[in-house]
C-alpha cells in the first residue's frame, strides 16, 4: 500500500518538475539542443545536489510521522520479545540480576521432558482448537437464526454479546458459582429436570447423582468445563462477526437460489457459508489468541495450580517465573507462547497479504 | 489554486489539533499512573503528593524517609489488628510518617510479585511482610536484606524469643527479620453438636488414622461433612499432608523430610499420602468450589464435623453468633501432634537500599516489643513470639494457644506457609498436591515431591 502511495507521489512529483523547468529551459531558447542531447531532465535530477535530494526525499520528508512510533514498536514490542529471548537463555533465577555472559539453550531442552510443561501443552492445544471450532459453529447458527428478520433482532443481538464485554475475572466467579456441584445452578437444574421426570414417568431407576458432577474438580471434566463457560462468552463475537459477513451478501444471491430450487440447507452450505470464509478465518485468529490468553479465568477459578488437567502455558508461564522465581524457564514457556501465537497470526497476515486485502 | 492553500490551513489545523489531543490525553495517563490511589486512601498519614516522586527514581509510592509498609492485611480482623499495630508505633514515634501499602491477595500471593519486582528494581519499601525462614531465601541469597542482628535484635529481646524461632529469623546465619506473630497450624477444630450426635469424642482420638475412624463415624451417624476441606487452592491439602506426615511419625522425621531426604522417606512419605488419599472420601462434594472459610462457614452451620487449618479459622467463630469456644466448637491438637506447636509466622524484614533506614529501624524495634506483639496479636487471633506478653487481652481459646506454644517441645516450620522450604520447593509442592487433589494418585504425588526436592 505504501509502496503505490509512493509511486504516485513520486510519479506527480516527477511532472511538478517538469513544469517548474519548462520556462527556464524555454528562456535559454538557443542551447537548448545541447540540453536535450545530455538526455533532458533525468540526467539534470542527478546533478542536483545532496541537500535539495535530501530535502526532497520522500524517505526524510514521513520520518517524523513513522519514525518514533514506529521506534516505540520497535522497542517496547520487538526489544522486549528480544530480550525475553535472551533471559531465556540465561538460566536466570532468584533475585539478583542475570547474567548475560553464558547463554545457553538449557531451558528449552529442559521444557521437553517436563511433565507438567507437557500436560499445559496439550492443554493449551486442545484448548485452543475445540473453544474456537465451538465458538465459531456456534456463532454461525446464532447469526443465521438472527439474520431471519426477526423481531427484537437489536435485543437478541445485545443478549448474545454482553458475555463478551465481560470481564474474564466476572465470568471466571460466575461460573466458579454455576459450577458448584452442591448449590450450583447446573448442578441444580439437571436434579431439577430429573426430579420432574422422575415425578411425570415414574422413571424412578435414574437418579440425578448419575449426571451432577462436580464439573470443576474432576480431572475428566475441569478443560470441557472451562472451553463452554468460555465459549459462552465469545460465541456472542462470533455471531456479530458472521452477521456482518451475511448482511454483505446480496439478497439477489438468496433469491436466484431459491428460484433454482435449493432448499434452505443447501442454500446456506453452497452458496451463503463459503462466502464466510473471511468473516471465519479473522473469527478464528482472534479467537485463537484469546485461547492462548485465557490466563485470567483460569488463574481466578484455581489460583497458580490448576493441576495438569487444566494447566495451561499462559498459567505455566506465571507459576514459574512469580511463584519459583525461575525467570529463564518462564521466559523459556512464554517464547514458546509466542511461537504459538505467531503460528496462528502469521499464516493469516500472510494470506491477507497474497490477496491485498494488507 | 485558491483553494488548495486554505484546505492544506484547515488540514493542518485539525491535525494540529489531532496532535495536541493526544498529547493533553498522554499527560493525563501519566499522570494518573503515578498519582497512587492508595497513598489517597490512607488515613490521614500520608501527604498525597506521589506524583513528585516520579523524578526522585527510588521513592515509589512514598517519599524519601516516610515508612512505607507493603502487607496482605486487609481482611476484616486483619487490618483492625495492623491499624491497632500502626496507633502503637504512632504513639511512640509521632514525626514518622507512615505510607500504608497493602497487596491484598489470599496468604500473600499477591505481594511476592509486588516485592520482588520492587526488589528486582532497587527500590524496595521501608519494610514487608513476609514469612521467616526458608521464605527468606532468595533475598539473603542475594544479599538484600540488611542485618539487623546487633541494631534490632539486643540481648532482651533474643531473650524473650524461643530459639526455634530465633533461628528461623536468620536462614542464611545473619538475623534479618523480627517475627511478630504465631499462628499454630496443626488444629483439628470440630463442631461440638456434631461430634456428640455422631457418637465421637475428639480427645480419645490417637493419632491420623484414628481420625479416618471418627471421619467414618460421623459420615454413618449423622448428615454432616465429616471434614470442611477445601480442595480448590493445593495448600490446604498440602498442609494436611504435613499434619499427617506428623502426626504418624513425629517433629524428627518431618524435619527430615524438609531437608530434602525424601528417598529415606519413602514408605512414610507413601503412607501419609494413602490416608490423605483415603480422607478425600470424607470432603464436602464441593471441596473443588470453596474457600476454606467458606468450609469453615458450614462448621460453623452444623453442617460440617472436623476441619483441619491454622488458628486464623477460630477468628471466624468469634465474628459467629451464638458459636461459642467450649460450649459449640472446640480444637485439640491434630492426632499424634501433642507438643508440637506447627508454626506459621509473619515477620518484618530491613530490605537494602532502604529509603527510610532511620524509620525503618525504629518500626522493627517496635515491633518486636512487648507492647506491639500485645496490641497486634489479640486482634489478628495469634499468638505473640515473645514468651513474656501477658495473657490479659487474649481471649480464653488464645490463652490456651499460648500455654501449648510455652510448654510445646517442638516448633516445626511449615510447607505450606513457607518457612520450611524456599519458595521454588514450596510450589512445586503445591503443583504436586493440586494434581493429587485431582486424581489421588499416590505413586506420582510420591514422584513430585521427590522432584520438587
Amino acid at each position: 500500500m505504501f509502496d503505490r502511495i509512493r509511486r504516485s507521489l513520486a510519479h506527480r512529483r516527477r511532472t511538478d518538475d517538469g513544469a517548474s523547468d519548462g520556462p527556464d529551459e524555454r528562456g535559454e531558447d538557443g542551447q537548448s539542443d545541447g540540453l536535450r542531447a545530455d538526455g533532458g531532465t533525468v540526467t539534470e535530477s542527478d546533478s542536483v545536489p545532496l541537500a535539495t535530494r535530501l530535502r526532497r526525499s520522500q524517505f526524510l520528508e514521513s520520518l517524523p510521522f513513522w519514525g518514533p512510533p514506529g521506534l516505540l514498536v520497535l522497542l517496547f514490542v520487538y526489544g522486549a520479545i528480544g530480550w525475553n529471548f535472551v533471559i531465556s537463555l540465561t538460566g536466570w533465577e532468584g533475585l539478583g540480576q542475570p547474567d548475560y555472559t553464558e547463554l545457553s539453550a538449557e531451558a528449552y531442552t529442559t521444557l521437553l521432558t517436563d511433565a507438567s510443561f507437557i500436560a499445559a501443552f496439550r492443554n493449551t492445544i486442545v484448548l485452543l482448537l475445540v473453544f474456537t471450532v465451538l465458538s465459531l459453529i456456534v456463532g454461525l447458527v446464532l447469526a443465521i437464526l438472527v439474520d431471519r428478520k426477526i423481531r427484537f433482532e437489536n435485543t437478541f443481538r445485545t443478549i448474545y454479546l454482553l458475555p463478551m464485554s465481560l470481564s474474564f475475572v466476572v465470568t471466571a466467579i460466575f461460573w466458579s458459582w454455576m459450577y458448584n456441584p452442591r448449590i450450583g445452578l447446573i448442578n441444580e437444574s439437571i436434579r431439577g429436570v430429573v426430579g420432574v421426570l422422575d415425578g411425570v414417568v415414574f422413571w424412578t431407576t435414574v437418579e440425578a447423582g448419575f449426571l451432577t458432577q462436580a464439573w470443576l474438580d474432576d480431572p475428566r471434566f475441569k478443560l470441557a468445563a472451562i472451553i463452554f463457560a468460555l465459549m459462552w462468552q465469545f460465541s456472542g463475537y462470533c455471531m456479530v462477526v458472521y452477521l456482518a459477513g451475511l448482511r454483505a451478501i446480496p439478497t439477489s444471491q438468496y433469491e436466484a437460489a431459491r428460484i433454482d430450487g435449493a432448499s434452505a440447507v443447501r442454500l446456506y452450505r453452497r452458496v451463503i457459508i463459503p462466502q464466510l470464509r473471511a468473516s471465519t478465518m479473522s473469527a478464528a485468529v482472534v479467537l485463537m489468541v484469546f485461547a492462548l490468553k485465557a490466563f485470567d479465568f483460569l488463574f481466578v477459578l484455581f489460583g497458580v495450580n490448576p493441576g495438569s488437567s487444566a494447566d495451561i502455558l499462559a498459567v505455566m508461564m506465571y507459576r514459574v517465573a512469580f511463584d519459583r522465581l525461575q525467570w529463564a524457564y518462564g521466559s523459556a514457556v512464554a517464547m514458546v507462547l509466542f511461537a504459538m501465537a505467531l503460528s496462528v497470526i502469521g499464516p493469516y497476515l500472510y494470506l491477507q497479504y497474497r490477496r491485498g486485502e494488507l | 489554486m485558491t483553494e488548495t492553500p486554505s484546505r492544506d490551513t484547515v488540514d493542518r489545523v485539525t491535525r494540529r489539533r489531532y496532535i495536541a489531543g493526544a498529547g493533553a490525553v498522554a499527560t493525563v495517563a501519566v499522570a494518573g499512573c503515578s498519582d497512587d490511589p492508595e497513598v489517597g486512601e490512607d488515613d490521614g498519614a500520608g501527604d498525597d503528593d506521589g506524583a513528585g516522586d516520579d523524578g526522585t527514581g527510588n521513592g515509589g509510592d512514598a517519599d524519601e524517609g516516610d515508612l512505607e509498609i507493603v502487607h496482605w492485611w486487609t481482611a476484616g480482623g486483619e487490618e483492625e489488628a495492623y491499624n491497632a499495630l500502626l496507633d502503637g508505633f504512632r504513639e511512640q514515634h509521632p514525626d514518622v510518617e507512615i505510607v500504608d501499602n497493602p497487596a491484598p491477595g489470599g496468604a500473600g500471593s499477591a505481594i511476592d510479585t509486588v516485592i520482588q519486582n520492587r526488589v528486582l528494581d532497587q527500590n524496595p519499601p521501608s519494610t514487608f511482610q513476609i514469612w521467616p525462614g526458608q521464605a527468606l531465601t532468595p533475598y539473603t541469597d542475594e544479599g538484600l536484606l540488611e542485618d539487623i542482628g546487633d541494631s534490632v535484635w539486643d540481648d532482651e529481646m533474643r531473650e524473650a524469643y524461643l530459639d526455634d524461632i530465633v533461628e528461623l529469623s536468620r536462614p542464611g546465619g545473619d538475623l534479618v527479620a523480627v517475627p511478630i506473630n504465631i499462628h499454630r497450624l496443626n488444629n483439628l477444630f470440630y463442631n461440638v453438636d456434631v461430634l456428640e450426635s455422631a457418637d465421637v469424642d475428639a480427645t480419645d482420638i490417637d493419632d491420623p488414622q484414628g481420625l479416618m475412624d471418627a471421619l467414618q463415624a460421623v459420615d454413618e451417624n449423622t448428615d454432616a461433612v465429616p471434614m470442611a476441606h477445601q480442595t480448590q487452592a493445593p495448600w490446604s491439602t498440602l498442609q494436611l499432608f504435613e499434619a499427617v506426615f506428623l502426626g504418624q511419625q513425629g517433629t524428627d522425621d518431618y524435619l527430615s523430610l524438609v531437608d530434602g531426604d525424601v528417598e529415606g522417606l519413602e514408605d512414610e512419605v507413601r503412607e501419609a499420602l494413602e490416608l490423605l488419599a483415603e480422607y478425600a472420601d470424607y470432603y464436602p462434594e464441593d471441596a473443588g468450589s470453596i474457600s476454606w472459610d467458606q468450609g469453615n462457614d458450614r462448621l460453623i452451620e452444623g453442617e460440617a464435623a472436623f476441619l483441619h487449618q491454622g488458628d486464623w479459622a477460630a477468628g471466624q467463630y468469634e465474628g459467629a453468633d451464638g458459636f461459642e469456644f467450649g460450649e459449640d466448637w472446640e480444637m485439640v491438637p491434630f492426632p499424634g501432634t501433642d507438643g508440637v506447636y506447627h508454626s506459621v509466622i509473619d515477620s518484618f524484614v530491613f530490605p537494602t537500599n532502604n529509603p527510610s533506614p532511620e524509620a525503618t529501624e525504629q518500626f522493627l524495634n517496635y515491633a518486636g516489643t512487648v507492647d506491639a506483639q500485645e496490641r497486634f496479636n489479640p486482634i489478628k487471633g495469634s499468638i505473640p513470639p515473645r514468651t513474656d506478653v501477658p495473657n490479659d487481652e487474649f481471649g480464653p481459646f488464645l490463652t490456651r494457644q499460648i500455654e501449648d506454644f510455652d510448654n510445646s517441645n517442638t516448633q516445626p516450620p511449615t510447607i505450606a506457609h513457607g518457612t520450611a522450604v524456599a519458595p521454588a520447593v514450596q510450589s512445586e509442592l503445591e503443583e504436586a498436591f493440586a494434581n493429587f487433589n485431582d486424581n489421588r494418585n499416590v505413586d506420582t504425588a510420591y514422584e513430585a515431591i521427590r522432584d520438587a526436592f
